[in-house]
């Protein structure tokens, strides 16, 4: 066999481990190996600040102290998880109505849509450098024209108000991630065939019947993709608050990222900021495995109804 | 009645862009701004802009070097993620085998994966390894998430193209990777254009992991920004400067993306 | 009184007519067919008696009430649609009891209602699944059940049998019949196959480029078209159409010589397949014609034929065993049997 014929045959035969081994070495490379590599720590006593702790075994130690000794984590926890139904709630809606609206009322809508996509596309840094400086105490744009309207008055800032902080985090990332739930949705609309709105209406029905009985229905798989990639993204959120707050004032904005974040950098107690980390890690993934089922299964029913059913 | 919802329409959404726009034309009009006008209790809407802050900030305090650092890395990581991606997409497209759909739902976890989960030991494995504040452990950061943007999008679009192509480009005497190679590539490349594009904006955009695992030599420039803005009085025309830089090449690039962004975004599962 | 399109015009966005001036009027009760080729505005007629399109001009009226921009759910008419349009995510019962949900029938009259239409149809069976687990046959019945079961005047049809395969159309038409004959309401039909028009309507209205050609019964359309293009759209194979003129009262085209008794001038002549007269050998009205291809469609058999640069098709039931290709046949064409159109409009002369 010639060397011309091996090649040949390689590049055949054995495309499949050819073509994919590469990505799966570097995924091993820079997740699954530091992935492991947290667990591994997640049982150590790694701490860059307190001397005699370079990584002694000390097993359970750690997990024991996240669900018994650390109140902050936990009230981190329920902090973020306010943020996000709070967050992803409002730009559902808000979303979603401003697609049906395009939709049904806007005809030229490609040059709309770029301008209302430029608060996605900003790095999420500096969205908070934005806000910060329209929301500064001083000489903030946005306070200014708040005290003006009697919003707020004169003496609060809105990002250091323990009270209001955290609805204003909220409504920064509404600002943000209105526009992508807009543009999903708005592909999902389009996408949808003409024909089963043509029957309900030959059937009798009214606008909200039709919305109801067959807009939503068939838009189901792309809600819940929309609902789970926000979600998701949402709980990891962190350069934002980052720079807006840093967590503050005290820890009203102190977000499960922020907090790991301030346990592995700050107090460089990296042991037990590796269990903070992957307890972010876990809740993410099982998020992300409820909503693939059931995103994912109405899809494969929907290809199933292919053919001859609108 | 049609006229009636027409006008709310573009009543509403006139307000929905000034919403939009009108905290970035703000910034942007303030790296112009003197540092009274900056600084002014009442917001100054008409003055004469100064041209000051962006050689400050980039010549005399030495940001110039970071602008280089942001393209670097995000333009090697677009590559690494689309040359290695690609090929898995193809893959994954054309072929069946035992565990595909697993595979799948790995490389969408590797998407979802908290960047404060994986720097953490990431950091500890770069700096034993001694690369940390080095473009390539940025390179290798940002890969977690564009490889699987690659993969998820590249496969629909490989997808696409039905397979009588491939049958074809067989019978013409080419191997499987000869047809992926001048077949099927040339045939995805608007999807390969489009996707290279939102991996580049991924990554020039990204904070912690930059953050994190270079800060001082290799920081990109969104990184640049937080060391700006001290509790001692921030120059906020030189911080206004750097987000503008950071951020207008972006909405440049956006133009020529968006019709591809819906795919990209959602990874593939709505064609938009 | 019954439906009424009055000079009906319907132009869309990028500038092409579909429909142009069109006068159309039935009584309640028919079975109408609306015929046609791609392009000929029949599926545009009807969307718009149905609602679903505004037409740029004109009135539609129903029982004397003009309906033209009234939304489709005061109209009365229900559709089933080319692709049937069935709710994914409903079962078959959900997808027929909803016009009757919508308008706030009560439930046990819901239930009742569907099973009588869904026994109707025979259907029954299959009341509990979904649509992705009907065959195309049942999908079609689900779809005029749902059309029906609200009991409307007026039953829209865009080409509801197209998808189906050749035995279960021929199955459905007569079904359709039936059912037409049972519940008395008007059916109105779109379709491109002329042998569904006519076997199916009380009237057919044939269409061409958006314009109105011939309103008849489907025995007046085949006997006296009122233009060439119904004439040669009409029949399989269509009627034989031969250009050319008359001189002295002898209409020539070609080597075709053919005494006729009309003025001088261009002609266009007709003939169907089937009133061709082949003898066994000549007679003093016989015309030569080369047999070129034999094509045996038992019990019938159909011979192409040339003259020249004339070609005609003829339609025979008799064995002919004896008959080789590339032999001369004799042909009758009986004067009864001819129709002539102009031969620049195309329209019927008498």
């Amino acid at each position: 066999m010639s060397a011309r014929r091996i090649l040949g045959g390689v590049l055949d035969r054995g495309v499949v481990p050819l073509l994919l081994t590469p990505s799966l070495v570097l995924l091993l490379l820079i997740l699954v190996g530091p992935f492991f590599y947290m667990v591994g720590a997640s049982f150590t006593d790694l701490s860059f600040s307190i001397p005699g702790r370079d990584g002694n075994f000390v097993g359970f130690d750690n997990y024991r102290r996240l669900v018994r000794d650390d109140p902050v984590f936990w009230s981190s926890f329920l902090l973020t998880l306010r943020f996000v139904v709070w967050a992803v709630a409002v730009e559902f809606v808000l979303g979603f109505a401003l697609a049906l609206l395009l939709y049904h009322h806007v005809r030229r809508r490609r040059f709309l849509l770029t301008g209302l996509l430029v608060p996605m596309m900003l790095a999420p840094v500096a969205v908070g450098l934005i806000w910060k400086l329209l929301l500064q105490g001083d000489f903030g744009m946005l306070t200014y024209y708040l005290r003006a309207v009697g919003v707020i008055d004169l003496r609060t800032a809105l990002l250091s108000s323990p009270d209001l902080v955290l609805a204003t985090i909220v409504a920064i990332d509404v600002w943000q991630w209105t526009p992508f739930v807009t543009l999903v949705m708005l592909a999902g609309l389009l996408s949808l065939p003409r024909e089963p709105f043509e029957a309900a209406v030959m059937d009798g029905a009214r606008p909200y019947q039709v919305f109801r009985d067959v807009t939503l229905p068939l838009l189901r798989p792309i809600v819940a993709l929309v609902l789970l990639l926000r979600g998701i993204d949402a709980f990891k959120e962190f350069d934002k608050v980052f720079i807006l707050t840093g967590g503050g004032p005290g820890s009203a904005t102190e977000l499960l990222s922020i907090y790991a974040y301030r346990v592995n950098f700050k107090n460089w107690d990296l042991g037990y900021g590796a269990v903070c980390a992957f307890m972010v890690y876990l809740v993410v993934l099982i998020l992300c495995s409820v909503f693939y089922k059931a995103a994912f299964w109405g899809q494969a029913q929907r290809k199933r109804a292919g053919g001859r059913a609108a | 009645m049609k006229r009636g919802w027409r006008a709310l329409a573009i009543a509403v959404v006139a307000a929905v862009l000034v919403a939009a726009l009108t905290p970035y034309l703000w910034v942007f009009l303030t790296s112009f701004k003197t540092r009274i006008d900056a600084l002014s209790g009442t917001p100054v809407w008409l003055f004469a802009p100064t041209f000051e802050h962006y050689p400050q900030v980039f010549l005399d305090k030495g940001y110039l070097p970071l602008v280089w650092n942001s393209v670097f890395i995000a333009v090697s990581t677009t590559l690494l993620s689309l040359g290695v991606g690609t090929p898995a997409a193809y893959v994954l497209a054309r072929h069946d085998f035992a565990g595909r759909e697993d595979l799948f739902f790995f490389f969408l976890t590797t998407r979802m994966a908290p960047p404060i989960s994986v720097v953490v030991p990431m950091f500890l494995l770069f700096t034993a390894l001694g690369i940390t504040d080095t473009p390539l452990a940025v390179i290798l950061a940002h890969s977690t998430f564009n490889l699987s943007l690659v993969v998820w999008v590249m496969r629909g679009f490989f997808a696409d193209i039905p397979r009588e192509i491939d049958e074809a480009a067989m019978m013409d005497g080419n191997t499987r990777a000869g047809t992926f190679l001048r077949v099927l590539v040339p045939l995805a490349a608007p999807g390969l254009a489009a996707t290279a594009i939102l991996c580049f904006i991924l990554s020039w955009n990204e904070f912690l992991y930059a953050f994190v695992l270079a800060a001082f030599e290799s920081r990109t420039l969104t990184v640049g920004i937080p060391g700006l803005i001290t509790p001692h009085g921030t120059l906020w025309g030189q911080v206004a400067a750097v987000a503008v830089v950071a951020t207008l090449p972006i909405i440049l690039f956006t133009f020529l993306v968006q019709r591809h962004l819906v795919r990209g975004l959602t990874f593939g599962a709505v064609k938009g | 009184m019954g439906v009424v399109f009055e000079r009906v015009s319907k132009a869309f966005a990028d500038g092409t007519v579909a429909l142009d001036s069109l006068d159309l009027a039935f009584d309640t009760g028919e079975f109408v067919l609306i015929l046609g080729p791609s392009g000929s505005g029949k599926t545009t007629a009807c969307r718009i008696l149905a609602g679903l399109e505004t037409p740029s001009s004109g009135a539609v009226r129903v029982d004397g009430r003009d309906i033209t921009r009234l939304p489709p759910r005061e109209r009365g008419m229900s559709m089933v649609f080319q692709n049937y349009a069935l709710y994914a995510h409903k079962t078959v019962f959900e997808n027929i009891a909803y016009p009757l949900r919508v308008r706030g029938a009560p439930k046990g009259g819901i239930d009742r209602a569907v099973r009588d239409i869904a026994r109707m149809l025979q259907i029954e069976a299959q009341l509990d699944r979904r649509p992705a687990q009907l065959s195309g046959g049942q999908a079609q019945r689900v779809a005029v059940a749902r059309a029906l079961v609200w009991q409307p005047a007026i039953c829209l049809m865009d080409e509801p049998l197209s998808n189906l395969d050749a035995l279960l159309r021929l199955q459905t038409r007569t079904e359709l019949k039936r059912l037409h004959a049972e519940l008395g309401k008007t059916f109105v039909f779109v379709t491109h196959d002329q042998e569904e028009a006519m076997t199916l309507g009380t009237r057919i209205a044939v269409l061409n480029e958006g314009r109105l050609v011939q309103f008849d019964t489907p025995r007046r359309i085949y006997r006296r078209p009122a233009s060439r293009f119904v004439a040669e759209f009409i029949g399989r194979p269509a009627m034989n159409t031969i250009d050319g003129a008359v001189a002295g009262g002898v209409f020539r085209a070609g080597p075709l010589e053919l005494p006729v008794g009309r003025p001088d001038g261009p002609l266009a002549l007709g003939i169907r397949p089937e009133q061709i007269v082949v003898c066994p050998a000549p007679t003093p009205d016989s015309i030569a014609f080369r047999l070129e291809v034999m094509e045996l469609v038992e019990p019938e058999t159909l011979l192409f034929l040339r003259k020249g640069p004339v070609a005609l098709i003829a339609r025979v039931l008799r064995d002919l065993g004896d008959l080789r290709p590339g032999t001369d046949i004799h042909l009758e064409l009986p004067p009864q049997a001819r129709h002539f159109f102009d031969p620049r409009t195309g329209a019927r002369l008498e």
